[in-house]
């Protein structure tokens, strides 16, 4: 609880270093919103009187003053693209995210641990040195040339996926904006199945490399624990191998990759930027892309925000289970 | 967690992932449904905010205006109007408007709504604002009566007629019925639509794009053969887009795909790419007002060392069509004898040796992710290192170039870039880039000269075309024997559509976007 309570008086303050400092990068760029967003027919007076209409007139502490205060209002601004509050354009496209970056955690938590294990237990076999070379490609190969290659492999050459988008056509009636779950409580199975369908690349491509980080973590984290003296007094009470990786030596070794998979999160939905891109998936990171590329100012905060309270968020709740896992507590 | 939870949850998802992708459904779309992968995001449906042609589709097909751009060459066509009269001192533009045209709420359209829709450009200050932004004062359109609008402009205008495709009319009444604290209705339109145009809006998604049914009382009446439905949606990476063409999740895709992508796609038996020159010329700004870049040696020696040839054959397989002039080589007032600058170095010595000031090293600008743009910047450089002369390349994004354009200490020396087309008409290209009067603004390179002012300011004014056209040809000719600008090609459009899709119409205003004549076969 203690924990709990620390972690929590350290959000605002952590998300506020991050918004000034996001803040001033995006400012510092000599970009200038309002000349791109005018276009290149716009008169100067235009352009001043827009940049007016905007604040950006302002001195740059100024302008972050009142942005902050903004925030603690619920005020995210207006992007000056899409004449919408920001909060709006978030809210929607926050849960195509969240949807890809779950399925890519959980595959990759559920496939990474026991492949770690297995690695583990059966260490310098052909089999660990197979898994090796699958984890070093995991990290090594680029998220983008990985996905192409899927797209060409999958989608063109076998047909056995969709290409690209979160679903054909325009999706179930949204409720939560999760594509899986609305169609679900729609009792919509097409429509599942083709959410399903669609997500099939985009996880694997996101999830690949977090599932080589977690495999590693896991494998260092059981041999760790296997060279450990309790290990030996198991096996010395004859207690079945099986049940002495599985039940002892796992919950040990996990503490590490919990840890890593709230790091892996953070990962995921900084890499969904690539993934979306090419998958042309309809969430956040296609979201920041553009609001990057346009220096729309307002976005990119709000894309930071969002983010950086949900990895704060997810750390807290790994911190939480790591507790609970850990066999010392 | 035992190993068999693990593996039996394992194996579960497993089964999820294979029985997905097995059953993926196959992609079926009605005949009558055109499904169109765009690259820019449709982030608003506004007519009046944006006015660029990547997001042009929203605008065509659900807006009309009192005129449209129809065709290439394009052909200023009456639409809403069924006539106009210009007054003999060219200030007064009247346009009667056609009886029957009726909004998608099935109200009619009146001169309200075109006086409702000017207005609201000139309140917004975007989009097409500054095509109008010095000839019409607010509050100075009328509208007499129902079916008549009359434009009371500052001054007289030669291209003012050619801006008013610009002006995509809304639906005043409704518009007024969603204003919230005098936004002129604009965070509704933004997700929304108030036209009249050929299509009526029935889905949006930001994030997605749009879709939009066919509108059966639209004022045009329809053939025998038309779409029934219409979707574009928001594609960014390249390969998606070729790819998604070519497994026929989309009919047709944009028209300016680099050359590999056009030629992978022309090779595809389902595909059949569509060859137009566009109005879309490629050039090097050279900065007029900066030492010793005042000098037109140096401006000559920098023209002459580049290669023409090898970039456009070379580097852009032939796909482009050299334009020596800043004027498209396809609309009136293009000077067709005039030939331009070759790559000649030994020309390129001759003029450098009369250069009188000293020479420093050159900051040629280029735009991030244009490759074109940094491959043209690393050819001139190549052929200035063979004369001598020092360069660097700065390549920075169009955001950041697009501010340092319109300050003359920021600015760089020389930056490779477009200039598109905004309305048909030579002032689009030559009467801003080159007129003394939008130094700062649309003339990046502070070029100012009496004379080919003088030709350009008449020719705003002048309405008799053949006289505007000879003032245009001459003007081009000065700037060009001046080396104002290094004038490399003009566009070709690809634009590439699955062997269904018929009646594609092209124009340089719109790049094929305007759907109500396509149809599936």
């Amino acid at each position: 609880m203690v924990l709990i309570i620390n972690r929590s008086l350290w959000f605002v303050p952590t998300l506020v270093g991050l918004m000034i400092i996001t803040f001033t990068i995006s400012h510092i760029i000599p970009a200038d919103p309002v000349a791109f967003f005018a276009g290149e027919n716009a008169t100067n007076e235009q352009i001043e009187e827009l940049r007016a209409r905007y604040g950006f007139d302002k001195p740059l502490h100024i302008q972050l003053i009142n942005y902050l205060i903004g925030v603690t209002q619920g005020d995210l601004g207006v992007s000056i693209y899409t004449q919408r509050p920001i909060s709006e354009d978030l809210l929607s496209r926050l849960p195509a995210t969240m949807e890809l970056t779950f399925m890519a955690v959980l595959l990759s938590t559920v496939v990474g641990i026991p492949l770690g294990v297995i690695a583990a237990v059966y260490r310098n076999t052909m089999f660990d040195h197979v898994l090796r070379v699958i984890t070093v490609s995991g990290l090594a190969i680029a998220s983008f040339w990985l996905a192409i290659l899927f797209q060409l492999l999958f989608a063109m050459e076998l047909q056995i996926t969709p290409l690209q988008g979160r679903i054909d056509g325009w999706g179930p009636e949204v409720i939560t904006g999760f594509f899986l779950i609305d169609s679900i409580i729609a009792g919509d199975f097409d429509s599942f199945m083709n959410a399903a369908a669609h997500l099939v690349l985009p996880t694997l491509t996101l999830a690949f490399p977090a599932m080589a980080t977690i495999m590693r973590f896991t494998r260092a984290g059981v041999l760790d624990a296997i060279n450990s003296n309790y290990v030996l007094y198991e096996q010395a009470m004859g207690f079945p191998s099986r049940i002495i990786i599985w039940k002892y030596v796992l919950r040990n070794a996990l503490i590490g990759t919990v840890t890593q998979i709230g790091l892996v999160f953070g990962i995921l939905i900084a890499g969904t930027v690539v993934v979306e891109a090419v998958y042309d998936w309809p969430g956040l990171g296609l979201y920041a892309v553009e609001a990057i590329l346009n220096s729309d100012y307002n976005a990119i905060m709000g894309f930071t925000l969002i983010t950086g309270a949900f990895f704060i968020i997810i750390n807290l709740i790994v911190d939480i289970i790591q507790g609970v896992i850990d066999p010392r507590n | 967690m035992s190993f068999t939870t693990v593996f039996r949850t394992f194996a579960m998802l497993l089964a999820i992932f294979a029985i997905s992708t097995t059953g993926t459904p196959t992609k079926s779309f009605a005949k009558s449904k055109f499904v169109f992968a765009n690259s820019s995001p449709y982030d608003t449906l506004d007519p009046h905010v944006i006015y660029d042609v990547g997001r042009v589709a929203s605008r065509l097909n659900m807006y009309d205006g009192l005129m449209r751009w129809l065709d290439n060459p394009p052909k200023l066509t009456p639409w809403l109007a069924e006539s106009y009269d210009i007054s003999s001192d060219g200030k007064k533009y009247t346009f009667k408007l056609r009886k029957g045209s009726t909004f998608h709420d099935g109200s009619p359209i009146e001169a309200k709504d075109v006086v409702y829709s000017i207005e609201r450009i000139l309140a917004l200050k975007k989009g097409a604002f500054s095509l109008f932004s010095k000839s019409l004062e607010p509050g100075s359109t009328k509208a007499p009566d129902a079916h008549t609008v009359v434009f009371n402009l500052k001054k007289p205008s030669s291209i003012f007629l050619a801006t008013v495709p610009a002006i995509h009319v809304v639906n005043s009444d409704l518009l007024k019925s969603k204003e919230v604290n005098g936004d002129w209705g604009g965070v509704w339109l933004s997700k929304n639509e108030a036209g009249s145009g050929s299509f009526e809006l029935t889905r949006y998604d930001p994030a997605v794009g749009f879709q939009a049914k066919r509108y059966a009382n639209h004022f045009m009446g329809w053939g025998d053969k038309y779409l029934d439905e219409i979707e574009f949606r928001t594609v960014k990476e390249i390969n998606s887009r070729v790819l998604g063409l070519m497994n026929g999740d989309f009919h047709g895709t944009d028209g300016y795909l680099p050359q590999d992508q056009v030629k992978r796609l022309a090779a595809d038996d389902n595909m059949n790419v569509m060859e137009e020159e566009s109005m879309r010329i490629f050039y090097s700004i050279i900065h007029n007002g900066r030492k010793p870049f005042d000098d037109v040696n140096l401006r000559k020696a920098l023209s002459y060392a580049f290669d023409y040839d090898s970039f456009i054959n070379n580097i852009l397989s032939g796909s482009v069509a050299r334009n020596p002039a800043p004027v498209p080589n396809n609309i009136w007032g293009n000077p067709k004898d005039e030939k331009g600058y070759t790559f000649d170095l030994e020309k390129a010595k001759e003029h450098l040796a009369k250069v009188k000031q000293p020479i420093p090293e050159i900051t040629i600008g280029a735009l991030t992710g244009y490759g074109q743009t940094e491959q043209a910047a690393a050819l001139l450089q190549n052929g200035l290192s063979k004369i001598g002369v020092k360069s660097k390349i700065v390549s920075e994004p169009w955001s950041v170039a697009s501010k340092k354009m319109r300050d003359e200490q920021q600015m760089y020396d020389l930056l490779w870039l477009w200039r598109s087309t905004y309305y048909a008409d030579p002032n689009n290209w030559i009467g801003e880039m080159y007129a003394c009067d939008q130094i700062g603004a649309r003339n990046n390179s502070w070029y100012c000269d009496p004379e080919v002012d003088k030709l350009l300011m008449e020719a705003r004014v002048e309405p008799d075309q053949a006289k505007r056209a000879a003032n245009y040809k001459k003007a081009a000719k000065m700037v060009t024997d001046d080396a104002g600008g290094i004038f490399v090609y003009n566009t070709k459009w690809f634009g590439p559509y699955n062997k269904k899709v018929k009646g594609v119409r092209f124009s340089p205003i719109g790049n094929a976007q305007e759907m109500r004549w396509v149809h599936m076969e």
